[in-house]
């Protein structure tokens, strides 16, 4: 029972960030068509803000910890939209459902957001002191109090995008898009305007992504790429464009990898991941709720 | 005069002095460069040639390591003779391509994207994993025999040429044709009795034997191979000579590589900026002249003719 509650507990920690990565690519492809490998750009810039922005606030500013860590989240995203918008309108938007079109533009933009972090920040792992200090001991199972608060602020971003989806005016516009663009766009729906929006959504949730992630693990100019193949895996699983897809399918691989960690090895749980996503692909090319065209 | 076999011999003669010099060249520094260029040509062809089906296959990366991979393991742990080593990597390639394309290749789009960068990123994991063929370090000392060792470049550099010359012969058979029309609307040539998997894997196999004679002619040429050298970033830069050099025309991927592959060699070493350079180069070329370097010749000519007559 114990030991069954600690890999659920791994699993959401590890998923939590997942999920919330997966989100924010699979809500691009949903709504642009287009699969954003630069998506890792965002992560990683988030974290190495967080990393030079905390040392800053408590020293320089004299804030105490807690504060300069939530200063540092807020300029964090704020910057990953700055360069959501900035990317969008130099590349994204003219190559708006052109796939190998936007993979290679996304692929150019990932080089120079990458090389300009190592010229900023050089390669070195940079960490970030532990915010909230101490563990916590649910049903048997020691969590940190830093993994706990990531898998509760992840749930409740996961949760805000599900009602800003399911409910509002422009989670309707997203989804209208994303199912047939010509169509919404007779029901007279921005496209252009709509997909900037779903396009700066998905940056931001990888932004909280590497904000959360900044204090757990060190911080390099590549820690976001890391990311970047077990998202595609999960938005394989679970359907390109979907977005209890994501969900799904990033606690199942995180149930994969912790499980599979925990009584082999890690690199055999990455490797039975891939072998069940082959499987997946014999039985359900589209993944659990993706759409055939 | 300029018609579409003018341009072919064009290609020939510049093969031919391609081997020739490699044979003179008293300098080994350009004539590996050479090899070089040529490999990095025979990647970005292959890449376009499976674009030909419309399909973006990052996999390309993959099949180029799993040839550098088979040769340099036959030739360094089994010791097996330099010509079997060499015809292995093909073999190898084209008979896992087989079996990838045969799954994979039933989704297409973004699935094939994503599946196809998958399998290379995890084919990479289990080099690094496997400590027979040197884990994380890789394999050492891939040396072509007493004999050849001297004309190794001038060798690498005909088998390349004929490798981009047989990709070519094959775009402009009826098989090539056949692709096309799969890339246009696969449900056509599917109409006519046409096995459209069957071909679809069909090209990605002949594609994947192309590059996987280039991985096992580069572990050759290299004599050190390692996992990082067969990242998915391979078929990055494979699509960024394709793109540069111009996706409409067989010569754009080779014109591409030989621009990169040189201008590469002048920013390598300056590492944050080489990235940036490389980044900056792909998102200027494809918002100022999509159609590439043979696109813009093109347009060039174009603009000469009408103004001549």
């Amino acid at each position: 029972m114990e030991l069954f509650v600690q890999l659920l507990a791994n699993t959401l920690q590890i998923g939590a960030v997942y999920v919330l990565f997966a989100l924010g690519l699979t809500l691009i492809f949903g709504v642009m068509k287009i699969v954003n490998f630069a998506h890792g750009a965002f992560f990683t810039a988030a974290a190495l803000i967080v990393t030079s922005m905390v040392p800053f606030a408590t020293v320089e500013l004299g804030v105490p910890l807690w504060a300069g860590y939530l200063l540092a989240a807020f300029a964090a995203i704020a910057v990953v939209l700055s360069i959501g918008a900035l990317v969008y309108s130099i590349g994204f938007q003219h190559v708006l459902k052109d796939l190998n079109g936007s993979f290679i533009l996304s692929i150019g933009l990932l080089l120079i957001l990458n090389g300009a972090y190592l010229a900023i920040y050089g390669g070195a792992p940079r960490s970030v002191p532990q915010v909230l200090p101490g563990t916590v001991n649910v049903f048997g199972a020691t969590l940190t109090a830093q993994r706990l608060a990531l898998v509760i602020v992840a749930a409740v971003v996961t949760g805000g995008l599900y009602l800003l989806i399911e409910r509002t005016r422009l989670g309707l516009a997203l989804r209208a898009v994303a199912m047939d663009q010509e169509a919404a766009m007779l029901q007279g729906i921005p496209y252009r305007r709509v997909a900037l929006y779903g396009f700066l959504i998905g940056a931001a949730l990888a932004a909280c992504a590497g904000v959360l992630m900044a204090p757990i693990n060190a911080v390099t100019p590549v820690s976001g790429d890391e990311f970047l193949i077990k998202a595609f895996i999960i938005i394989i699983i679970g359907g390109l464009g979907s977005v209890t897809g994501a969900i799904i399918g990033g606690l199942f691989i995180a149930m994969v990898e912790s499980v599979g960690g925990y009584f082999f090895d890690p690199s055999t749980a990455t490797l039975a991941m891939f072998i069940l996503v082959i499987g997946f692909l014999l039985v359900r090319p589209q993944g659990i709720l993706g759409n055939v065209e | 005069m300029w018609n579409k076999s003018f341009g072919v011999w064009v290609c020939v003669a510049l093969a031919i002095s391609s081997v020739l010099f490699a044979l003179l060249a008293t300098n080994g520094y350009y004539a590996s460069l050479l090899v070089w260029i040529l490999t990095n040509a025979v990647l970005a062809s292959a890449l376009r040639f499976v674009l030909q089906i419309g399909e973006l296959n990052i996999a390309t990366a993959a099949f180029f390591g799993i040839g550098a991979y088979t040769t340099a393991t036959t030739a360094v742990l089994l010791g097996w003779p330099f010509w079997l080593t060499l015809l292995l990597a093909p073999l190898m390639a084209a008979v896992l391509s087989a079996l990838f394309g045969w799954v994979t290749l039933r989704t297409k789009g973004p699935y094939f994207l994503l599946v196809s960068f998958a399998v290379t990123e995890v084919i990479r994991l289990i080099y690094t994993q496997t400590n027979v063929i040197g884990g994380n370090s890789g394999l050492v000392g891939m040396f072509p025999p007493m004999a050849i060792d001297a004309y190794y470049p001038a060798l690498a550099i005909a088998l390349l040429a004929a490798t981009l010359f047989a990709l070519y012969g094959f775009e402009r058979s009826d098989l090539g044709r056949l692709f096309k029309a799969i890339e246009n609307n696969d449900a056509i040539p599917r109409s006519v009795g046409l096995n459209v998997v069957f071909l679809k894997v069909l090209c990605v196999v002949i594609a994947s034997a192309a590059v996987g004679l280039a991985g096992g002619i580069h572990a050759y040429a290299n004599t050190v191979i390692a996992p990082s050298d067969f990242a998915y970033f391979v078929a990055v830069l494979a699509l960024a000579y394709v793109k540069i050099g111009g996706e409409g025309h067989p010569f754009g991927p080779i014109l591409g590589a030989a621009v990169l592959t040189l201008v590469g060699q002048w920013v390598a070493g300056i590492s944050a900026w080489e990235n940036i350079f490389y980044g900056a180069v792909i998102v200027m070329t494809l918002r100022v002249f999509p159609g590439g370097l043979v696109g813009l010749a093109e347009r060039a000519r174009g603009l000469v003719t009408r103004s001549a007559r």
